[in-house]
């Protein structure tokens, strides 16, 4: 409640929007509440005129008896009788004035509502995305890009429905319900007598069927949820299906889950089955109630048709609220916890910042040292990397080598400060990357990813990435440096080819080469990179090799290193083992002196992966890049992301 | 009731039109077909809902016209009864009906038919009356039984349909061939039949009944009303038409801007998840202010968007409700008017009563009228989505058992490749002309450039696919001949885009042979040498996997496939080998696993690894669809040809220049790799 509180403050910021929509909600309801009034009026300028027209053509003896009988002098008969076409056509009109009145306030209260239901909605998402894309990686490495994205999709628009326009509607129920309420007590307090009790009740039906459903609706979504990954898997999976004929299984194992689906299903209907009608009848009863209380009180002289009619009226008035009222308090705790599960996010800390007082990273010339460096990915965890010190010189080569989670990628991960160092420091010709500004610190090193994330926009933008003001020119020198300019070329539309989601798939050696320009583009003095290529045939493999080997010349270059050539033309090799530098040095050295080295050089070089006939597809191949210690990383998400749009060839 | 924006939720729907609207209804209505019974109820319910909707109104009008009114004229005429006779020229609007008027339903029985007479006395008034609200809420329980019962039949029936439903088109999906998923997109075949099915369930459950009975009680109040006084009746509903065609306009209206907003918060979506499953290549790029910068727009675009939709639904809602005052008005100063001057308009006399239960008619009007329009929309999309289900239903899988189909006998493992030509679609030529044989017991290796066939070749052997001519002979039998099911049952195969379910490990192995006891299980698993991690896990063999097989690292999957396939111990093993590197320790693990199952198996193997080529019994190199070379890596290598090409180029690059261009004669360069093509550029 707490978070819907600060939530609901951000109505503030459209401060003149909000006050419009409410200003608005109290007239409509106003001009609502004003119809049976004049309904009233209308009904009893009729049964008057009509009394009058009678008693008046009565003969003269009759006429005084029956005027005594109602009260009425001769003027006043008469005045009902002339006066009654006028007076209802004049009530009439101001029906239609406020019909219109009504209609055009209610219209600026739902429009109002919107605007500002919707300009919340931009709040938070703005605000969600802008902390999702500056929370370091520690957090991203704990949440799954679905989580998120239902944060700010799901969660955003249950809060935008509630503060939005649940609370306007709440305020409308609240006014109508409190004033028809008084128009029934002033119309007819025994009357009111009558039906008061009814009101309660249907208050406490809708507030019971509302806690009531929402625990089975929660159900029907589980099992379709269950439902729809059975089906998932199996058009996924459909050809290890085929392959060890397992459809009667898994068909059985389906209708199972279709069955327990409608069973909840049904579940759900009995009880909407059962209490829409029941609150139904409780209205109809009330209005029951009226008429026959009512109708006793007219036959008895103590209430006229037209009360009698707006009594009916105001009831049915009553009852609405009482239903929107029950159904938005049920919402509310929903929106509660979406509240609570939006601020969260935008509370979360951010593990890596800027310091105060962080200065802009000079011009880097590319000495890189690590110092006593340990590090876990969780505070307390077990460390993946433990005392690791090493140095490596402007322009030199160091190549990474080692099993996997040996702290391969934890390394090349500490450099552009993806996460902090738990003990030690990692210096930048000299200086502590903590206490430089992250900005100008990672636009100075470049990366290039085994699998690489395209993004919405054209092949040119997605080269320009980390260069947006980049020129064309340049964008093709880094292209065709590349390899790229070629298979650019290709494309109808070149290197205006709409690429990402919605535009054309391209496989992976091409992603690959396109993350190859985009670091070359970026001209950095420091590279980290992973030269494997296991997604495509052997021409794109070389030609990616040759790129890569061009884009590291005369940079500091990390390597995590898959091939031989990388391993024998690096200035340095750090070989890993379990977060321990177990053995560095060069390639001689390290074959004559280290036994780990001989046998990794044996076993994951030596028979290094010939291209394959793999299918260039973003599925496949995704070999863990950011990730090596087990951690959810960039591969895992990516994968994700693929995953949705996973083909089964 | 439908609170917030229900109207706007369900406009803001896919709306795809149908293009055959008569022959799906009438499928989807044969569906319901075993459900006869609960229709036919449901018919008659709606019918007497209906009825009671029509009725009550008009017994209010009756106890105005035969209790109240009569009783309020008594009152001031009491004592002078008779000079208040009919014949006094008194307008019959007061009187209410005549005494021979046998509408007074309650009055004939207790005063010998028609209404009270004049004499009656208050209490006889009170008790009509009372007789009278008893029959209403008599009516008022039983409209609300008949409705709820409506409501749960219809569900239920629905509900059935759409599991019936859902069942049929799961078990078409296992019937379609590979070809049908080679084509279309897991993904998009999922979203779509989900989809589908969400407004098909919407629409049966609700829509139908909601939009039928609404259209009922329309046009049986106007029947009502027309019979009860005609011209009183043709000018209260003349706001109706004008009802309807504002209710079109708007929804039209609606429908096209909600289309837009549709592709405004696909925009916002695809942001939201480029930018979180990317945040570290923003973030290592720096580009995270201009992303939030970019979202900002898509963000801004999508409330824009929105908020313009909603200036149409918006107006709706409150221009029907003006006009249903409009009606109100109409009806009451017509009828007052009419009260007022008697016979003198339109030759017609109504009564308080009937303005009364007119009142309570046209108020009835907007509610369905309202609920039509927007229930169109959500009819038409279910209709749509109705059309593409029946449409899956109807795609024939383009390979099915014939119908002499025999069972396959316990494989020996001899198979042939007999002029094998292949093709996924019409033009294209996958395999061509391809013939070898694989003795039992031997392991064949398949190597080949991306595209060569390799994949094909192995998917025709279980018969994935059929071949477009030659055969495929397993044991000297067409793989058509016989049934697909006996045929694949004892092939064994390990893809290397590892698939396993989210359900335990003990259960993903057991996949292999479901009849498989725990021990038999372990015993797989071991071959495989899977025991051993999976004793480490925290559950050990009932440990749960995650959406497939999260929580095991990859070299874990592929053992676990492995020991799945061990399991089931096939006759014919199909292996196409992993490229994604694991960690030496595991990668060997993976080695040994599956020299242990390719151990007197007639194997076929799409062979990443050169221990695997090494031993196999046969090499084939494939290009572009033709075997160029076969025989043993030494031999291949020693022709200098093709293979000698694809190994120098892909198994010993880093070595040197590659070599020449071989020309054995057998295979000449004609047919070079890609890579020689390359070379040579």
């Amino acid at each position: 409640m707490r978070n819907l509180g600060r939530g609901i403050r951000y109505l503030g910021r459209h401060r003149n929007t909000t006050l419009i929509a409410y200003l608005a909600l109290f007239i409509s309801v106003g001009a609502q509440l004003m119809v049976p009034q004049l309904v009233q009026r209308i009904i009893d300028a009729i049964t008057n005129g009509v009394t009058a027209q009678s008693v008046l053509a009565a003969p003269a003896a009759f006429r005084a008896q029956a005027l005594a009988a109602l009260g009425w002098n001769a003027e006043q008969a008469l005045l009902h009788r002339d006066g009654a076409e006028t007076a209802l056509i004049s009530a009439g009109l101001l029906i239609l004035a406020f019909a219109i009145a009504r209609g055009l306030f209610a219209f600026t209260q739902s429009y109002m509502g919107e605007r500002v239901s919707q300009s919340i909605a931009f709040d938070f998402r703005n605000e969600l995305f802008a902390k999702i894309q500056r929370l370091s990686f520690s957090y991203h490495d704990r949440n799954q890009t679905g989580q998120l994205m239902i944060r700010a999709t799901d969660d955003v628009e249950k809060v935008r429905m509630f503060i939005g326009q649940g609370l306007l509607m709440t305020t409308q129920a609240v006014v109508l319900l409190v004033v028809a309420l008084l128009m029934l007590l002033l119309t007819n307090v025994r009357l009111m007598l009558v039906i008061l009790p009814v009101l309660p009740l249907a208050f406490i039906m809708f507030m019971g069927f509302g806690r009531m459903t929402q625990p089975m609706f929660m159900k029907v979504q589980i099992k379709l949820s269950r439902l729809n990954t059975i089906l998932q898997e199996n058009l996924a999976g459909i050809k290890v299906v085929k392959a060890f004929v397992r459809e009667p299984e898994q068909q059985a194992r389906f209708t199972a889950s279709a069955e327990d689906l409608m069973q909840q299903q049904i579940q759900v209907s009995r009880v909407f089955s059962f209490v829409f009608p029941v609150v139904f009848l409780l209205a109809n009863l009330g209005q029951a109630a009226v008429y026959y209380f009512g109708g006793q009180q007219i036959i008895g002289g103590t209430l006229t048709f037209g009360e009698w009619q707006k009594f009916s009226l105001y009831l049915a008035y009553v009852f609405f609220p009482l239903g929107m009222l029950g159904m938005i308090i049920s919402q509310m705790s929903q929106a509660a916890a979406s509240a609570q599960r939006i601020f969260e996010i935008l509370d979360a800390p951010n593990d890596v910042a800027d310091r105060p007082g962080a200065t802009d990273l000079p011009a880097v010339r590319g000495r890189v040292a690590f110092e006593e460096v340990t590090f876990s990915y969780f505070g307390s965890g077990e460390p993946v990397l433990r005392d690791v010190s090493f140095v490596a010189e402007p322009g030199q080569t160091v190549a990474l080598l080692g099993a996997t989670g040996s702290g391969k990628s934890s390394i090349i991960n500490l450099i552009p400060r993806f996460y902090d160092p738990t003990r030690g420091r990692v210096t930048i010709d000299g200086q502590d990357v903590r206490d430089v500004r992250l900005e100008s610190l990672r636009g100075q090193i470049g990366t290039v990813l085994q699998d690489t994330t395209l993004f919405t926009g054209t092949i040119r933008d997605n080269i320009a990435f980390g260069r947006p003001d980049a020129t064309l020119e340049d964008v093709v020198a880094a292209a065709k440096a590349a390899a790229a300019h070629e298979f650019i070329l290709e494309f109808a539309q070149g290197y205006d080819t709409p690429v990402g989601e919605r535009g054309t798939t391209l496989s992976g050696g091409q992603k690959q080469r396109i993350a190859i320009a985009r670091a070359l583009l970026l001209n950095p003095r420091i590279l980290i990179l992973d030269d494997s290529t296991s997604s495509v045939d052997a021409v794109t493999e070389y030609q990616i090799q040759q790129a890569l080997s061009l884009l590291m010349r005369g940079r500091t270059s990390f390597v995590i290193a898959q091939r031989i050539s990388t391993v024998r033309n690096a200035d340095l090799i750090l070989v890993l083992d379990r977060g321990r530098v177990a053995a560095h040095g060069t390639h001689d050295d390290l074959m004559e002196n280290s036994s780990i080295y001989a046998e990794i050089f044996a076993s994951q070089l030596v028979e290094d992966a010939p291209a394959d006939e793999r299918a260039p597809h973003p599925t496949r191949g995704t070999r863990p890049v950011f990730d090596d210690d087990g951690r959810k990383g960039l591969a895992e998400a990516s994968r994700s992301a693929a995953r949705s749009s996973a083909s089964i060839r | 009731m439908h609170g917030m924006g229900g109207p706007r939720h369900i406009l803001a729907q896919e709306t795809s039109k149908p293009t055959e609207v008569r022959a799906t209804l009438g499928r989807l209505a044969r569906q319901f077909g075993p459900f006869w019974p609960a229709l036919l109820v449901v018919l008659g319910l709606v019918l007497g809902s209906t009825y009671v909707q029509v009725l009550t109104p008009e017994l209010i009008g009756q106890s105005v016209d035969c209790y109240l009114t009569p009783a309020a004229m008594s009152r001031f005429a009491s004592g002078a009864a008779a000079s208040l006779a009919p014949a006094a020229g008194q307008p019959q609007g007061m009187t209410g009906r005549s005494a021979a008027d046998s509408s007074c339903w309650f009055s004939s029985s207790a005063f010998g038919g028609g209404a009270l007479p004049a004499t009656a006395s208050t209490s006889d008034f009170v008790a009509g009356l009372g007789r009278l609200v008893l029959l209403l809420i008599v009516l008022y329980i039983l409209g609300s039984a008949m409705n709820g019962l409506v409501f749960y039949l219809m569900a239920w029936a629905g509900q059935h349909v759409l599991r019936d439903l859902r069942v049929k088109v799961f078990r078409h999906l296992h019937r379609l061939s590979l070809s049908y998923y080679a084509e279309n997109e897991a993904g998009a075949v999922m979203s779509r039949i989900t989809n589908d099915m969400d407004t098909i369930q919407q629409a049966i459950s609700f829509v139908l009944v909601n939009v039928a009975s609404g259209v009922l009680l329309i046009i049986w109040i106007a029947a009502t009303m027309l019979r009860m006084n005609t011209a009183y009746a043709l000018i209260s509903m003349s706001v109706v038409p004008l009802m309807i065609v504002t209710t079109a306009w708007f929804s039209g209206q609606a429908r096209r801007a909600f289309r837009r907003t549709r592709v405004a918060i696909g925009a916002v979506n695809a942001d939201l998840q480029e930018g979180i499953a990317g945040v570290r290549e923003v973030q290592a790029f720096g580009r995270e202010g201009a992303n939030i910068e970019n979202f900002r727009q898509a963000n801004a675009a999508n409330r824009d968007a929105n908020i313009r939709a909603v200036s149409f639904t918006a107006a709706l809602a409150p221009s029907l409700e003006a006009l249903g005052y409009l009606a109100i008005a109409i009806t009451t100063i017509m009828g007052g008017v009419l009260l007022l001057r008697g016979q003198a308009l339109f030759g017609t006399a109504v009564s308080l009563g009937l303005v009364i239960t007119f009142l309570q008619y046209v108020q009835r009007f907007n509610m369905p009228i309202q609920q039509i329009s927007v229930m169109w929309t959500n009819l038409q999309s279910a209709v749509a989505g109705a059309e593409r289900i029946f449409g899956l239903l109807d795609t024939q899988p383009s390979v099915q058992d014939r119908p002499d189909a025999q069972a396959m006998p316990p494989i020996v493992g001899r198979v042939e490749f007999d002029r094998v030509y292949a093709a996924y679609k019409q033009e294209e030529r996958v395999l061509c002309d391809v013939s070898f044989v694989a003795e039992p017991g031997q392991t064949v290796a398949i190597v080949g450039p991306t595209g060569a066939g390799k994949t094909t070749i192995i998917n025709l052997i279980p018969r994935f696919y059929d071949v477009v001519a030659g055969a495929v002979r397993i044991d000297s039998l067409d793989v058509r001949d016989v049934t697909a099911a006996d045929l694949r049952r004892q092939i064994g195969i390990v893809l290397q885009d590892t698939f396993l379910f989210s359900d335990t490990v003990l259960n993903n192995i057991r996949f292999g042979r479901p009849e498989a006891t725990d021990e038999e299980v372990r015993a797989a698993a071991r071959l495989a040498h899977a025991d051993e991690f999976i004793q480490r896990l925290p559950d050990g063999y009932n440990t749960m996997l995650g959406e497939r097989g999260s929580g095991l690292s990859q070299g874990q999957r592929q053992l676990v496939a492995i020991a799945r396939a061990a399991l089931a111990n096939p006759s014919i093993l199909i292996l196409d080998e992993a490229t994604s590197s694991v960690d030496t320790r595991t990668e060997r693990q993976i080695q040994r696993a599956l020299d242990a199952l390719l151990e007197d198996r007639t194997s076929f193997v799409i062979a990443h690894r050169l221990s695997t080529i090494r031993n196999a019994d046969q090499v084939l190199v494939l290009v572009d669809g033709e075997i160029v070379e076969r025989g043993r890596h030494d031999e291949l290598l020693a022709r200098r040809g093709a293979y000698h090409e694809l190994y120098m180029k892909q198994f010993r690059r880093e070595e040197g220049s590659p070599a020449q261009p071989g020309g054995d004669g057998r295979e000449p360069a004609a047919l070079p790799l890609p890579v020689a093509q390359h070379a040579r550029s």
